[in-house]
């Protein structure tokens, strides 16, 4: 799969999907226009992502800001789409990075962890 | 006369604490620069960034109820970028701590149902919000609603006590809804 680059913009992410390097990183904030225009086609390739790596290792980073509702219940969709896909026997390591003194990006990352059993989920404070 | 009208109106405003008050058709590029207006205000007040942050994501949910729920809302060729929906949302300060006030005129069968989910909150405390917030999250994710039950329990989320909120019935089809919401 080609890689999947799109630059930070004011309202919406950096988007830095590395495939062929399993290296998968969304960074900054999240409140598009329109949530699901924005997320929509970035959960189908990393649908399409874990599918073609079962078995392999795939290293996922957040390091958001702040989302907003509309943009928690995407990252919701990928947080399931990626212990789905360790449950299927991916080895999946997702590292959630948050500033140090960010009490509520950090609630967020325990809140997300209580979905996963099957990815190994790292809280890193940065 | 027109100078001392404003002055008046600047002037009350400042009483009240509000750093901004806005009334009228709100669009998401406007909710952006009001937003980002906002950050830029608090910061230069040097307002803590957990502080800034709640205040910030309450105005976002706020707005954006406006912009998707107000009965009073005009969309373009079906574009959700093009809608633009009237409401107003004051963000400011009393006795030392900010909130983020909203309203706007909704269809009247819609208000029962939102004073319900209110009313939920309300009885909910920090850590029910929390555990509300993911059971709704796990559910919706699937829905094709736009999002407002998950908007109202981040808004209560970073609220540090219950909404208040009010509804004022303006004919039948009509009720005027309004909430407050305290960080």
């Amino acid at each position: 799969m080609e890689n999947l680059y799109i630059p930070a913009r004011e309202r919406s992410p950096e988007v830095d999907f590395r495939y062929q390097e399993n290296h998968l990183a969304l960074r900054g904030e999240a409140f598009p226009e329109d949530a699901a225009a924005f997320f929509g086609p970035i959960l189908k390739e990393l649908a399409a992502h874990c599918e073609a790596v079962r078995g392999q290792e795939l290293l996922v980073e957040f390091q958001l800001e702040y989302f907003n509702t509309s943009s928690a219940k995407a990252l919701m969709n990928m947080i399931q789409l990626l212990e789905a896909s360790a449950r299927g026997g991916t080895r999946v390591v997702l590292r959630w990075a948050f500033q140090k003194d960010d009490e509520v990006m950090r609630e967020f990352g325990e809140d997300f962890a209580t979905e996963l059993e099957h990815v190994d989920f790292q809280l890193v404070p940065v | 006369m027109l100078a001392a009208d404003h002055y008046r109106m600047k002037l009350e405003n400042k009483q009240r604490g509000i750093i901004f008050s806005f009334n009228g058709f709100i669009s998401e590029g406007i909710l952006f620069a009001l937003g980002k207006a906002l950050k830029r205000k608090l910061s230069v007040d040097e307002v803590n960034a957990g502080t800034m942050k709640r205040v910030f994501s309450v105005f976002v949910e706020q707005a954006q109820n406006i912009i998707r729920y107000s009965a009073e809302t005009l969309v373009k060729d079906d574009l959700v970028d093009s809608r633009i929906s009237s409401g107003l949302i004051t963000v400011g300060r009393e006795d030392g701590r900010f909130y983020v006030g909203c309203g706007n005129v909704m269809h009247r069968v819609d208000a029962r149902p939102l004073q319900d989910r209110l009313e939920k909150l309300r009885g909910l405390d920090a850590a029910g919000i929390k555990a509300f917030y993911l059971e709704r999250i796990r559910d919706t994710v699937e829905s094709t609603s736009m999002g407002a039950s998950l908007g109202l329990i981040e808004i209560a989320r970073r609220a540090s006590e219950p909404i208040q909120y009010d509804f004022l019935e303006i004919d039948d089809m009509t009720t005027f809804y309004c909430m407050k919401v305290f960080i």
